[in-house]
């Protein structure tokens, strides 16, 4: 298909191909020349053949052809008169040029000028070939990042948002506080009372009766207590990961909060056929070989689980109450432990304090994460009375899937009860929303003000799932944001989402980040001009969903790059285009490069440490 | 089996099928020609409306292969317990 004179211009270096047949003597318009675009796939079917002496469309345009091309014919120099030369295509394509260089990436360790009053404020919407030249002190003070381009040449791609005149007034302000007690349990045993004695947890055996009772389609339901000694037995699918928590004070997202450490609760379960609850693929086996350890959704190494094993009706594991009932049941449970740890005299082993500030002066910034709402197992609950409680949360289903907004201790306080049972890998448990990388990190950042966390639902059908994000861009428009960072789980239809997610806060003006799980397995069908700025969240070495248990879920390395992407992009710099085939060294020259810039990153391990189970010996690694 | 593997990836057919049956999670497709059928949760699944049984589906797929002859206990046991 030819192109328009805008997409020409815009791939003034892409190489010159002829979309159709063309005489001699005709002069060379963009409506002659084939998309760069597809030029790569053309090439891999063996339509096109490109060499070295091809043209750039830069080059070609206004030039005369001297010879007739048959269509898909590259342009070379012998067959073109009149050309521009180098220097006048670079003249008249400035925006190019910026393209071209390979910028450093922007240094955060300066500390801001933000407090300097008499800073000048200048906001360019939209402009072209501006020329601006200060005074050396003036420029100085703006504190500008080391590379960002110079004062006087600035692209037309990118808005100079140089610092808001801030004064002495602009300080952090506390918006609200969060403390987690932590408690040590060394030992869980069943007993005749739920109590915690010193550093033993105690369980009422009696209480696993009243958990299978209180669900209809629950027919059964087993507690197994695992200890470090036990990780080599086999496993049902784990379907969620749970820390054990209580609210000392306050409501939840405020307060005090008392958690368990060195214990968590996993749900596992089947239907009576003995066919896995959750539906692509699931993480059953040995346990060492089929958990990522110490991601943050995971567990921990050395950590004991309080591994429920829950029986539900046969073929109810694709249907809503399914996967609710068991997640019900076995938070009977852990309700009767809340109880015992609130009423624990014990001393807390540690403290930590998560404030949330608001930062005036300084970068708004959202965080947006698409959850799984098409039904059934792909639901969340939402704000429970107790951490990762059941009790007073709603489904997002329920909601509509419309965007709910949360501060950001309400995620990492147990806002969210994760029911979803998508691919193993790539799952944000429970466990992950309590310990979630990007939030935390972004609650610590001094540089942006992060002003909450929205979570928005993945409905099936497309009209839906459209208007669900078209209140997502309403509301990015009434905040006023100066970037926004995306994350979804999984992949598959959600990934429509995702997309038009990205459509909406970008044709709003608002740099946007996305983060996803990609490489190979759920590379991305869909997308759009706003989506060029990407973090691929796979760990695995083939890129697949490999069915070990948060492997391929967001993590501090993640966050890291994903928060230092989206300063770049505030910032107006420019993020190099993706490869078209998934090649995992991208991420590691992004990581080189932060690390070369002062941010260190530590690299997580994969599943290639885990000791190769059944199921990755015989069906995906086989060697 | 890596995707590298697969020797005929890039052989792809046009299959259409329709709805048999629509579960909270996911539906039940039956393809035309008495090609087979399939279970797939709903997030694999496009639509614009709501499924409903009797709707006509498609997509393009390529032929399944079989990798080895080696066979995973766990998922015999299984299946043979639902027997």
């Amino acid at each position: 298909m030819s192109i328009s004179a805008e997409t020409a211009k815009k791939h003034a270096n892409d190489p010159a191909v002829t979309c159709c047949r063309f005489e001699a003597g005709s002069e060379i318009k963009p409506d002659m020349l084939e998309d760069p675009a597809i030029l790569p796939d053309l090439a891999d079917s063996g339509l096109l053949v490109l060499g070295d002496d091809c043209l750039t469309i830069g080059e070609v345009l206004g030039g005369t052809l001297t010879e007739t091309l048959d269509a898909l014919t590259p342009i070379t120099k012998n067959v073109v008169k009149g050309l521009l030369s180098k220097e006048e295509t670079k003249a008249e394509a400035p925006v190019v040029q910026h393209t071209e260089e390979k910028h450093e990436p922007v240094v955060y360790e300066q500390t801001s000028n933000y407090a300097n009053p008499g800073v000048v404020r200048i906001y360019i919407g939209e402009g072209k070939d501006i020329d601006l030249e200060f005074p050396l002190s003036v420029a100085g003070s703006f504190g500008a990042p080391v590379s960002a381009p110079s004062v006087n040449q600035v692209s037309t791609n990118s808005a100079v948002a140089a610092e808001s005149a801030c004064t002495a007034s602009c300080e952090a302000k506390e918006v609200r506080k969060l403390v987690k007690k932590h408690y040590k349990i060394e030992k869980v045993e069943m007993a005749d009372k739920t109590v915690i004695e010193g550093t033993t947890l105690k369980i009422r055996k009696g209480l696993i009766k009243e958990a299978i009772d209180s669900q209809d389609l629950v027919l059964d339901m087993k507690i197994d207590i695992i200890t470090p000694n036990d990780y080599d037995k086999y496993s049902e699918t784990i379907m969620d990961v749970q820390p054990i928590a209580t609210k000392e004070s306050g409501e939840l997202g405020n307060g005090v909060t008392r958690v368990i450490d060195g214990v968590v609760v996993v749900v596992t379960g089947t239907d009576e056929d003995g066919v896995q609850i959750g539906e692509f693929g699931s993480s059953e086996g040995i346990l060492d070989r089929n958990i990522m350890w110490g991601r943050p959704g995971a567990p921990d190494k050395g950590d004991i689980f309080i591994k429920t094993q829950v029986t539900i009706k046969a073929k109810t594991n694709m249907e809503r109450p399914g996967p609710l009932a068991a997640h019900k049941a076995s938070d009977k449970i852990t309700q009767e432990i809340r109880e015992a740890l609130k009423a624990f005299d014990g001393k807390a082993v540690g403290e930590e304090e998560f404030v949330q500030y608001r930062r005036p002066g300084h970068k708004k910034v959202l965080i947006i994460k698409e959850i799984m709402g098409q039904g059934a197992m792909h639901d969340n609950l939402i704000l429970p009375v107790e951490p990762v409680g059941t009790l007073g949360a709603v489904p997002n289903v329920d909601l509509g899937n419309v965007p709910v907004m949360l501060s950001p201790t309400e995620v990492i306080d147990g806002g969210i009860h994760a029911l979803t049972c998508i691919g193993p890998a790539s799952k944000e448990t429970s466990r992950h929303y309590w310990r979630e990388p990007l939030v935390l990190e972004a609650m610590k950042d001094e540089e942006i003000d992060l002003c909450g966390v929205l979570f928005v639902g993945s409905p099936q059908i497309n009209a839906e799932k459209f208007y669900v994000s078209r209140r997502l861009g309403m509301i990015v428009e009434s905040l006023d944001l100066d970037g926004a960072i995306i994350t979804t789980e999984g992949f598959g239809n959600n990934h429509i989402d995702f997309a038009s997610h990205h459509e909406q806060v970008g044709m709003r003006g608002v740099p946007v980040v996305g983060c996803s799980f990609s490489a190979v397995q759920g590379a991305l069908v869909v997308g759009n001009e706003y989506m060029t700025a990407m973090i691929d969240l796979n760990k695995s070495k083939q890129g697949i969903e490999n069915e070990i248990l948060s492997n391929n879920t967001l993590c501090p390395e993640d966050a890291t790059r994903a928060i230092a992407m989206l300063k770049a992009v505030m910032a107006g710099e420019e993020i190099k285009e993706a490869e078209r085939k998934w090649n995992p060294n991208v991420k590691l020259s992004n990581v080189e490069l932060l690390n070369e810039n002062g941010l260190k990153i530590e690299m997580l391990e994969n599943e290639q440490v885990l000791e190769k189970s059944k199921k990755r010996r015989e069906i995906y690694e086989v060697e | 089996m890596a995707l590298e593997d697969l020797k005929y990836k890039d052989n792809l057919m046009y299959m259409q099928g329709f709805i048999t049956k629509v579960k909270d999670g996911g539906v039940e497709i039956d393809f035309k020609g008495r090609l087979g059928s399939m279970s797939i949760p709903l997030r694999m699944l496009i639509s614009d409306y709501k499924p409903e049984v009797g709707q006509t589906i498609g997509f393009v797929m390529s032929h399944p292969e079989i990798e080895s002859n080696l066979i995973d206990e766990t998922y015999r046991k299984v299946m043979n317990k639902e027997e």
